[in-house]
């Protein structure tokens, strides 16, 4: 692989859409965290999910109130759960497993009669 | 069974064409300039054709939704505007649309117009949240085919048929200066109530959910245009029984109540309560969409779960965000703006975001990576870049003409 190939992987794979293993929507790949050093091998480490990934990605005067607003969590994906890429990136393991329906479930309480065993 | 399918969903495209902005403008321009803006009409038509088909055809071929492919292609920053831009304009929508249900529902009842806009809001609350999508998109768009008593009606009063036919023609009419930039501007505004973005939105999220693939692009294509034409054909004759009937008596139709006596000419009261019931269950099926429509932007774009064939508990966030686009389009009709007066300002704000948001769809719709041979041809490719420069002319023309017509009543 060239190393104009991996850029690209990390371009292709930002803001798609995350499904888990029994195919529910999960999220959008917000941000790629990266390891590596200087001269060494470059890594992805893990794909990043929340509005407090694009803190790189927004100016500040945009990312600050919209964060607010939203708030700024980060969830983190370890790379080895990603099963496949394609039109989405498909996880190894469910949503909960992996802490990403924090957020779902969370709103399912403020639905009327919402309890956690409407997620599970 | 394809065929009652593709009958049914032929209806509903018809029902859910017309909406409370079209109603009001296009019954006003006939009134005004008789029928020399029908030609907008047609050609608005073929716009949302044009554009509708590329939707249905990114949601077979790509599977993912147009929101969410358009994050991937435009990145991050601009995938905000676009979303932030469409919800401004859906959600003024969803509130004109809410206020005109209110409006139709209080020149019958008599009841306070806030009243019953709280009601009717808690009533598409209570239909989206109880009973199977599938049901309540068609019961609305098949009872707003009420609306063809406007077709009746029209054939009924006998217009002079060639100087009708004579609006097909492009023509600027021979009036005064200030009467040309309002007769500009009632063009601007019908292109853009006919061209809504919420339609294609609303349309494509659907034929994700209907899991459509490759070999459902012909009935999308067939539904895209008969069902558009057949719409534009309900507009068409409004606009020209009020060039008949209400302009040479000098009346302008700007409460929507009047457009309901149309039929009435012809009908009496029959014609007036079918008239009603079709305008009611049509902007009440515009209510519901264009609220939905903001519902699935925003879930696509965040990547939530989404879908309105899962019970609400399924989908919170989705549930959660259309709840508030629905209170919000009430609190903005509840500040007691005129329902009229939020048509007006949905047609304008949707007019200046159509160019954000018809890009995306466009760049989608030609990009061999997501839509493989089914990328958009050489006539697709001509159209969809046609009307997208026509749009962007329309929407630098806008709000200057909206300014200095004030809204066209100077």
């Amino acid at each position: 692989m060239k190393p104009g190939d991996r850029l690209n992987l990390a371009a292709d794979v930002r803001d798609l859409q995350i499904v888990d293993r029994d195919g529910s929507y999960c999220g959008i790949v917000d941000d790629l965290e990266l390891a590596g050093r200087p001269g060494g091998k470059l890594m992805v480490a893990a794909i990043l999910v929340g509005p407090g990934a694009w803190r790189g990605r927004l100016p500040g005067w945009l990312y600050r109130p919209l964060t607010r607003l939203i708030g700024d969590r980060i969830a983190r994906i370890a790379w080895k759960e990603v099963e496949t890429i394609g039109s989405v990136v498909k996880l190894k393991r469910t949503a909960a497993a992996l802490g990403l329906d924090r957020s779902e479930r969370r709103a399912a309480a403020w639905l009327p009669g919402g309890s956690d065993d409407a997620l599970v | 069974m394809q065929f009652a399918e593709l009958f049914l969903g032929i209806l509903t495209a018809v029902g859910g064409f017309v909406d409370v902005s079209e109603l009001v403008f296009v019954a006003q321009a006939g009134s005004k300039f008789g029928y020399a803006l029908i030609w907008v009409i047609v050609l608005a038509t073929i716009g949302i054709m044009v554009f509708g088909e590329m939707s249905g055809r990114v949601a077979a071929i790509a599977k993912q939704p147009v929101f969410n492919l358009m994050r991937h292609r435009l990145g991050l920053r601009l995938g905000l505007i676009v979303l932030a831009a469409s919800l401004l304009s859906n959600t003024i929508t969803c509130a004109a649309e809410i206020g005109g249900v209110a409006l139709l529902l209080h020149l019958f009842t008599g009841l306070p117009v806030r009243l019953l806009a709280l009601a009717v809001t808690l009533v598409f609350i209570g239909s989206i949240w109880l009973l199977p999508f599938k049901w309540i998109e068609r019961s609305y768009g098949l009872l707003g085919l009420f609306m063809i008593v406007f077709g009746a009606a029209l054939i009924a009063i006998q217009p002079p048929w060639a100087e009708l036919a004579g609006g097909l023609v492009p023509q600027m009419p021979q009036v005064s200066p200030a009467d040309r930039l309002v007769y500009a501007y009632f063009a601007v505004a019908i292109l853009s109530a006919v061209m809504f973005p919420y339609e294609t939105y609303f349309y494509s999220s659907g034929a994700i959910e209907d899991e459509w693939g490759a070999k459902d692009l012909p009935i999308n294509r067939f539904t895209a245009i008969v069902g558009f034409a057949l719409g534009s054909l309900l507009a068409i004759s409004i606009l020209a029984i009020s060039a008949q009937t209400f302009g040479p008596r000098g009346i302008s139709p700007e409460m929507i109540g009047t457009v309901a006596l149309q039929p009435a000419v012809p009908f009496g009261s029959l014609g007036l309560f079918l008239a009603f019931l079709g305008m009611l269950f049509a902007i009440s099926g515009a209510a519901l969409e264009t609220c939905l429509a903001n519902a699935y932007s925003i879930s696509q774009f965040f990547g939530w779960r989404w879908g309105r064939h899962r019970p609400p508990r399924e989908a919170p966030r989705f549930t959660l965000a259309w709840l508030a686009v629905f209170l919000i389009a009430l609190a903005i009709v509840l500040t007691g703006v005129e329902p009229v007066a939020l048509a007006e300002y949905a047609v304008v704000t949707s007019m200046l975001v159509l160019p954000l948001t018809y890009l995306p769809l466009l760049l989608l719709a030609g990009d061999a990576k997501y839509m493989r041979e089914h990328r958009n041809g050489p006539v697709a490719k001509a159209l969809g870049w046609g009307f997208y420069a026509l749009i962007v002319a329309a929407a630098i023309a806008a709000l200057p003409l909206f300014l200095i017509t004030s809204g066209g009543k100077a």
